[in-house]
C-alpha cells in the first residue's frame, strides 16, 4: 500500500497514525506540498483531480479521502475500529467523520493561514474553529456520562482518529485548547494508545516512560 | 468568589479533570498556573513559567512527584524547587532555581487556589456535585443577568427554572470560568440536561455581550 | 519601528528566489510592508510600501533585503561553494515569536531528547558535555565548537545512532549556521541554516536552508525532514514568556549547557540588536 504523504499534513497523518496502530506497513511517497505545490502538478492531478492529499494506492485501488482511507484500513485489518456495528454506533461514527471534514476546513484552514501563509479569513476560521471545539467538548462530556471515553463508543474508532489531528494542532492556527478539559483528556487517551505515533507539533507523552535519572532529593 | 478580609478562594478546576500524573493550565489573579497532580494524587499550583527559558510549564509532563518542563526537562517538586536538570544529570540544582507555588485546597471535587491568606476553608457544596467546566467570553454580571440571580455568599448562582442546577463562576479577566454543579441524586439524563442548559445559557450570555459591545 | 535600532541596517531573507513571481508577494520587514517580485529581466526586486527601491541580494536560494543601508556584505558560507553540494530550499514557516527567540532555539541542544525525541536525541542520553564558545572579534560572529550530542537519527542520511559533532555560528542577528557531522562524508560538514525574517517583534517568517553532501536521499525527503524538526520547535517558540528575548540577566537562568545562548544574548546587547528583545531598563 502506497501513501502519497506530506509530513506536515494532519489528514495524511490520520492514515500514518491508523497504520501504525494497526501494524500496517505503508510505502510512503513524499509529496512536496510546501513549498513545491507538487499536489497540483500533472502527475498527482492525474491520480487525484481534486488536487488533495492523502492518496492511497493499493494495487488498482486509488482512494482519495482520508475518511475513506481510514475505513478501508479498518475494514480490511481491524473492523472493531469501525464500531461494534449497532445502528447507533455506526451513525455516530459517520457523524464524527463528517464533523472531521469541518475541522479540516476551520481548524485546518486557520493553521494553513497562520503557519504556511495560505489565504483565508482568519477571524472567521478561528471563530468557526472555537464553535467546533465547544461542540466536541460538550459531546465528549455527554459520552463520558454514558460511560464512553471516545466519540462513538467506549473504545476508539476511526471517528476519533479522524478528529484527533486537527484538534491537537488547533494551537498552530492560534486557537487555544486551554478552555477544554474534556478534550484534553480525550487527546491524552488517544496519545496513550499502543502503537501511537506523533506528528510534528504533537509531542511525545514523556510521562509514559519512567524517569531514567530519578531526582536525588525533594526540595 | 468566596472571600474574607484576609484572602479568597478561586475554584480553578474540577478534580475529575486532573487525573494523577497530569498537568493543565489555569488562571489566577496572581498569574497563570500549571495545575498538576503527582502520581500519588497530590495537587499543586506552580507558576506557569519555567525560569530556564520561560516555557509554559502547563505544556510539560508529570513523572512521580515532580512536574517537568517540555523544553529541556527541568523538573520541579510540589514545593517549587528544581530537583533535576537533565543536561547535567549529576548536578544538584541550586536552591535559587524554583517556581512560585500557590496554596491549593481540594474539596468536594473542586480544586481551589488561595489568593492572599483566607482565614476560612473554601465553601462546602452540600449535596451538590460538580459536573463540568466551561468558559464564557463575558463577565459575571452578564451571567447573573441571564441566569436570573446574583451569586450568593458561597459564590453560587441559581438558574431560573432549574433549581437542581447551580453555577460556580470564577472571573478570569475578560472571560468567566463557570463550573456547572448539580444535585447529587440526579441521574444521567438530568446531568445531560444540565450540561445543555449551561451551553444554552452561555450562548445567550455571549450574544448579549456581543450586542453590548 | 523606532525599536529597530542597529538592526535596521542588516540583511534579512524575504523570499525564495525560485518561487518569485512577476505579480510579486506582499510581506513585511520590522513592521514595514514590502513587496518582493521578479523583474522582467529575471532579477529580484524589493520595494517598500511607498515604492522606494530597497537593496537586494540573491544568495543561498533566497532573496535578501534591508530597510536601511547595510555596511557589510551578506555573510559568507564558503561550504556553499563546494562542488557536490546539494542545496535544499526548505520553505517558509511563520511563527508567532520573537525572531531572536527563533535563533536562540536553533542554537540549543539540551532540548533534543524532549522536543525531537528519538530523532535528534533520546533519554537517557540527556547530558550536555562542555563545549567551546567565543565571540570571534575579527568576523564579529558568535561561534560554538566541539559541541557533541548522541543522536538516534541525526540526519536523513544516517543509518543508526551516532555521536554527532556540531559547530554553531551566528553571523547576523537573525541568522544562524549549523555545521554538523556528515554521515556519507566523514571529515566534511553538512550545513544547515536558519534565516529569520522579522515581521514584527513577536512575529517572524523562518526560512531554513541546507547545503549537504547527500546524493542518495530524494529532495522531498530532505525538505520534509527539516520541516519536521522545525515544526517540533514551533509550539515551544509560541509558548515562551516573555515573548521578547530578555537580554538582561534575572528573568531567565542559564546553565553550562546554555553557553551559546548566553554569548548570543551578550553579543546582541553589545551591538544594540534589540528588535525582538527586552531590556530591564525599559
Amino acid at each position: 500500500m502506497k501513501l502519497y504523504d506530506y509530513i506536515l499534513s494532519p489528514s495524511c497523518y490520520k492514515i500514518r497514525l491508523m497504520a501504525a496502530i494497526l501494524g500496517i506497513k505503508l510505502d510512503i511517497r513524499p509529496v512536496d506540498f510546501h513549498p513545491g505545490a507538487e499536489h497540483r502538478e500533472p502527475e498527482l492531478l492525474a491520480l487525484n483531480p481534486a488536487g488533495s492529499i492523502p492518496i492511497l494506492e493499493d494495487g488498482d485501488l486509488v482512494l482519495t479521502e482520508s475518511s475513506a482511507i481510514l475505513a478501508y484500513l479498518a475494514a480490511g485489518n481491524a473492523p472493531e475500529w469501525l464500531g461494534t456495528g449497532t445502528p447507533e454506533e455506526t451513525a455516530r461514527v459517520q457523524q464524527w467523520l463528517s464533523f472531521s471534514h469541518r475541522l479540516t476546513a476551520n481548524l485546518g484552514g486557520a493553521r494553513l493561514h497562520e503557519m504556511l501563509l495560505r489565504p483565508g479569513n482568519i477571524e472567521i476560521l478561528q471563530a468557526q474553529g472555537i464553535s467546533a471545539l465547544r461542540e466536541l467538548e460538550a459531546s465528549l462530556f455527554e459520552q463520558q456520562l454514558r460511560g464512553m471515553r471516545f466519540l462513538a463508543s467506549n473504545r476508539a474508532t476511526i471517528a476519533d482518529i479522524a478528529c484527533f489531528p486537527y484538534v491537537a494542532l488547533a494551537p498552530d492556527g492560534g486557537i487555544s485548547l486551554d478552555p477544554y478539559p474534556t478534550i484534553r483528556l480525550w487527546l491524552r487517551a488517544i496519545r496513550s494508545i499502543d502503537g501511537f505515533i506523533e506528528m510534528p507539533g504533537i509531542h511525545r507523552l514523556h510521562e509514559l516512560k519512567p524517569d531514567p535519572h530519578p531526582a536525588k532529593e525533594e526540595r | 468568589m468566596p472571600s474574607d478580609t484576609a484572602g479568597s478562594w478561586m475554584p480553578v478546576a474540577l478534580s475529575a479533570d486532573l487525573p494523577p500524573a497530569t498537568v493543565m493550565p489555569a488562571w489566577t489573579p496572581a498569574g497563570s498556573i500549571a495545575l498538576w497532580r503527582s502520581q500519588s494524587g497530590r495537587a499543586s499550583a506552580s507558576s506557569d513559567r519555567c525560569p530556564h527559558r520561560g516555557m509554559r510549564l502547563s505544556h510539560g509532563f508529570v513523572r512521580g512527584e515532580a512536574l517537568s518542563c517540555i523544553y529541556h526537562g527541568w523538573s520541579y517538586s510540589p514545593a517549587g524547587g528544581c530537583v533535576r536538570i537533565p543536561a547535567h544529570p549529576d548536578l544538584v540544582p541550586p536552591e535559587t532555581i524554583r517556581v512560585a507555588v500557590q496554596t491549593v485546597e481540594e474539596l468536594d471535587g473542586v480544586i481551589w487556589v488561595a489568593a492572599g491568606q483566607p482565614a476560612a476553608q473554601p465553601p462546602r457544596l452540600g449535596d451538590l456535585i460538580p459536573l463540568r467546566s466551561l468558559t464564557a467570553e463575558a463577565g459575571i454580571e452578564e451571567i447573573e443577568a441571564v441566569a436570573g440571580a446574583k451569586a450568593n455568599a458561597d459564590g453560587l448562582i441559581s438558574v431560573a427554572d432549574y433549581p437542581w442546577v447551580r453555577l460556580l463562576p470564577t472571573p478570569q479577566g475578560d472571560r468567566t470560568l463557570v463550573h456547572v454543579l448539580i444535585e447529587q441524586s440526579r441521574g444521567i439524563e438530568d446531568r445531560v440536561a444540565a450540561s445543555r442548559i449551561a451551553e444554552a445559557l452561555r450562548r445567550r450570555v455571549e450574544a448579549r455581550q456581543k450586542e453590548a459591545a | 519601528m523606532m525599536k529597530a535600532g542597529a538592526m535596521i541596517d542588516e540583511w534579512y531573507p524575504v523570499g525564495l528566489f525560485s518561487r518569485l513571481t512577476e505579480t510579486g508577494n506582499k510581506t513585511a520587514l520590522m513592521g514595514e510592508p514590502i513587496e518582493v517580485a521578479r523583474a522582467q529581466d529575471g532579477s529580484a526586486r524589493v520595494t517598500s510600501g511607498n515604492g522606494r527601491k530597497l537593496p537586494v541580494r540573491v544568495r543561498y536560494g533566497h532573496v535578501w533585503s534591508s530597510l536601511g543601508n547595510p555596511v557589510k556584505e551578506l555573510f559568507a558560507i564558503p561550504e556553499a561553494d563546494q562542488p557536490g553540494r546539494r542545496f535544499v530550499d526548505v520553505g517558509v514557516v511563520r511563527v508567532r515569536c520573537s525572531p531572536l527567540r527563533a535563533v536562540e532555539n536553533f542554537l540549543d541542544i539540551a532540548h533534543f531528547p524532549f522536543v525531537h525525541t528519538d530523532i535528534l536525541g533520546a533519554e537517557p542520553h540527556t547530558e550536555v558535555e562542555n563545549y567551546k564558545v567565543e565571540i570571534r572579534e575579527d568576523e564579529d560572529e558568535v561561534w560554538a565548537t566541539q559541541v557533541k550530542f548522541y543522536q538516534p537519527q541525526a540526519a536523513k542520511s544516517a543509518t543508526g545512532g551516532i555521536t554527532t559533532e556540531y559547530m554553531y555560528r551566528v553571523p547576523a542577528p537573525t541568522c544562524s549556521v549549523l555545521y554538523k557531522t556528515c554521515p556519507p562524508r566523514p571529515g566534511e560538514w553538512d550545513v544547515i541554516t536558519l534565516f529569520v525574517q522579522p515581521l514584527a517583534e513577536d512575529l517572524c517568517d523562518v526560512w531554513p536552508w541546507m547545503a549537504l553532501f547527500d546524493d542518495e536521499t530524494p529532495m522531498t525527503d530532505l525538505i520534509h525532514f527539516q520541516q519536521m524538526i522545525f515544526l517540533q520547535d514551533r509550539s515551544i517558540l509560541e509558548n515562551q514568556i516573555p515573548a521578547l528575548l530578555p537580554l538582561d540577566p534575572g528573568m531567565e537562568i542559564p546553565t553550562r549547557a546554555d553557553l551559546t545562548s548566553v554569548a548570543y544574548r551578550r553579543w546582541l546587547k553589545r551591538h544594540n540588536y534589540t528588535y525582538g528583545a527586552q531590556l530591564v531598563a525599559q
